[in-house]
């Protein structure tokens, strides 16, 4: 009786685990995607200082003199007075005090900077490209030496070129069966410093491949097709190839 | 013993109310799985039949554009095969069969489309369809004809067996190993087959392949050695500032790649590690590009003394009359654009790239790949047209802020325009017009911010 006691016990503590234990699996999200206003942060934070002129400079002087920091006109020229009541204000705030409204302070006024464009150019960047592009790589070449990493995004951008391959950047990444970091879910994963320098060197024409359309890790290349392409190079784990 | 009762059920009764969650988890899980599954299924079922439908747009417009005579219905009938076939492409790559099995059915949609953009541009200049032309036509019209009747063979195969093509990319790599066993990769494995035997699209557009396969016409001289190449990347940065430098493997087929070349990593006196990569080409012995990978620290030098930094370094390395145009600030670095200047006339197919440290002016990068795939002796021809003739082919309220001759590629060719940069409706933009007949040959829109300059 007692033995039989202290089972249920067992099979009771291990059902309770195992049941923790899916439920945190089902659950549990981890925490590190990029939002786009912390990426925007990272990248290309647009910055006012001493002599900006225009709309920001609008929003961010009504906001001074709204919270009295700034006494004087909203016209919209960063100039002395500005910089002075910024000063003032980050200084208040605990902020970093340079006279200069990045996205911290800009935050920290509760706006956001946008760009003063004309509606034929509004929205027009490089970014969506660049981050996508080091997504892939943070998720393909993690491991590899810089230029490994440039050389993965060399051959995403040649294929976008190539009448074989899809014509978009996002089409040649997100095709079916095309690269296992996408389909187990690794391009997720937040991209570093290194990955958003090589895909902004990709982007700006370093090709260290010389056109090359695929790339594979010998040691864990499952496909049988892919040992019939040409090597052309080895870099780091990768072997590229036409 | 009531009590002893009482406590022996306690451990049956939680064990079944945990029973009891861990099903209705379990439904819950299962239910989701199947829900995710259809939505998968229901969008690869579209784009299947998308695929389907526009090849078929292709096909009869194909036909319909081989009757039509007009130039008018010419260039309508072109630009919907150009559509429909660039729609099937997008759709095709989108399904779960491996790109290898697709390649070439991809690469007939794209040269259709491509094709008929360039044929819609000759209409255009009013030039009538030449016979060789009307062949290509009538063979592209083949082609997606035996292509439809495929995806409708198959289209009915699909519906009588209730086939799930989700189930492709989980089974995927042990169904090709079973020998193909399954139809519809099987079939869009035949139609790639059936594909590759195309006969070649002759014509000039990016992707018609004489551009793909183009050969570099900058490089020449005799193919040098590895150690040639090794002492050439030393010379490149100085004596004695190399302590290390190691050629990447190469691989059998290394000749086949666009510019054939060496490619070493080089680790520089007082530096830790081998963060330097140069490529120098085997043909001639060219260094195509450098790249200084290191961290660039604070900020303390302007553009302007970073771009004087850079063309003191073209110079002493040959490059004479070079021009800065365009820039991009980005990671500590600034990257140049410089073209050749040959008799005032800027030659933008001969472009090399420059990025300078702004911490302490080193070049941290160097890339010529395009330079030397274009760069030739030209015959520069007086132009045509004067200034002001090309002027008045603009829009009158376009703002011209600049003007000049430039040589931009047009296609395999080359043309000389004249560059009008300038401002409308509060946008900046290039508008390129023909020297020679006063064509516009091409609009960029530029978008400057504090970081430099990008063109679309």
């Amino acid at each position: 009786m007692k033995i039989t006691k202290r089972k249920v016990k067992y099979l009771l503590l291990t059902m309770i685990f195992t049941f923790t234990f899916l439920s945190i699996l089902t659950y549990f999200k981890p925490m590190d995607y990029l939002t786009e206003a912390e990426y925007n942060k990272a990248l290309a934070p647009r910055v006012l200082y001493w002599g900006t002129q225009g709309e920001d400079v609008k929003k961010v002087q009504w906001r001074l003199v709204q919270w009295k920091y700034l006494v004087g006109d909203v016209d919209g020229i960063y100039g002395p007075e500005t910089y002075r009541a910024v000063r003032r204000f980050q200084q208040k705030n605990g902020l970093k005090v340079d006279g200069v409204v990045g996205p911290e302070t800009a935050a920290a006024l509760g706006i956001t900077l946008s760009e003063a464009r004309p509606a034929s150019s509004a929205g027009l960047n490089r970014q969506s490209d660049e981050y996508l592009l080091a997504r892939c790589i943070h998720g393909e070449a993690r491991g590899e030496p810089y230029i490994g990493k440039v050389a993965v995004a060399a051959v995403i951008l040649n294929r976008v070129e190539h009448p074989d391959f899809p014509n978009t950047i996002a089409g040649v990444i997100y095709q079916p069966l095309a690269f296992t970091a996408v389909a187990d879910g690794q391009i997720n994963l937040t991209p570093n410093k290194d990955a958003i320098r090589a895909a902004r060197d990709a982007l700006n024409g370093w090709d260290p491949t010389y056109g090359a359309l695929y790339y594979w890790n010998p040691a864990t290349a499952t496909s049988k097709w892919i040992w019939s392409r040409k090597v052309t190079l080895k870099i780091g784990k990768h072997w590229f190839g036409v | 013993m009531d009590k002893k009762n009482r406590r022996w059920l306690i451990a049956p009764s939680i064990l079944g109310l945990a029973l009891i969650l861990s099903l209705a988890w379990g439904y819950r899980e299962y239910t989701m799985r199947k829900n995710m599954e259809v939505t998968l299924e229901n969008n690869y079922q579209r784009l299947f039949f998308d695929v389907k439908k526009h090849v078929e747009n292709v096909q009869t417009n194909l036909s319909k554009a081989m009757v039509a005579n007009s130039t008018e219905q010419n260039v309508l009938l072109l630009s919907q095969i150009m559509n429909e076939a660039y729609f099937a492409q997008d759709k095709l790559a989108q399904l779960p069969v491996p790109q290898a099995d697709i390649a070439k059915t991809q690469k007939f949609l794209n040269q259709a489309a491509d094709y008929s953009y360039y044929l819609i541009q000759t209409h255009l200049d009013g030039k009538p369809l030449t016979n060789e032309q009307r062949g290509q036509l009538a063979n592209l019209q083949e082609n997606s004809a035996a292509f439809n009747s495929e995806l409708s063979k198959l289209q009915a195969q699909l519906a009588e067996k209730n086939f799930v093509i989700g189930s492709l990319s989980s089974k995927q790599t042990a169904r090709v190993e079973k020998g193909n066993e399954n139809i519809f990769q099987t079939t869009l494995v035949n139609i790639d087959k059936n594909m590759a035997k195309v006969p070649r699209l002759i014509y000039d557009g990016p992707f018609a392949d004489e551009m793909i396969n183009r050969k570099p016409v900058g490089l020449t001289g005799e193919n040098i050695s590895k150690e040639k190449a090794m002492s050439i990347a030393k010379d490149f940065f100085g004596a004695n500032k190399v302590r290390k430098i190691n050629s990447f493997e190469e691989g059998e087929h290394i000749d086949e790649v666009a510019i054939p070349s060496y490619n070493f990593s080089i680790q520089l006196a007082n530096t830790t590690d081998e963060s330097v990569y140069i490529g120098i080409s085997r043909k001639g012995g060219n260094v195509i590009w450098m790249r200084n990978s290191r961290p660039i620290g604070q900020e303390k030098i302007t553009i302007e003394q970073a771009q004087r930094k850079a063309l003191e370094f073209l110079e002493s390395k040959g490059f004479k009359n070079m021009e800065p145009n365009y820039y991009q600030k980005y990671d500590g670095g600034v990257l140049f654009n410089f073209v050749l200047t040959e008799e005032n006339v800027t030659i933008y197919p001969d472009l090399v790239k420059v990025k300078v440290a702004l911490d302490n002016g080193e070049i941290v990068g160097f890339d010529a790949a395009q330079y030397y795939s274009y760069h030739q002796d030209r015959n520069l021809n007086e132009p045509q047209l004067s200034l002001e003739e090309a002027r008045s082919k603009l829009r009158d309220d376009f703002e011209v802020n600049s003007s000049r001759l430039a040589i931009i590629p047009k296609g395999k060719n080359e043309v000389m325009c004249y560059e009008f940069k300038g401002r409308y409706l509060y946008g900046e933009f290039i508008i390129y017009v023909n020297a020679d007949n006063g064509k516009e040959e091409d609009v960029l829109q530029l978008v400057i911010d504090e970081n430099g300059t990008l063109t679309f």
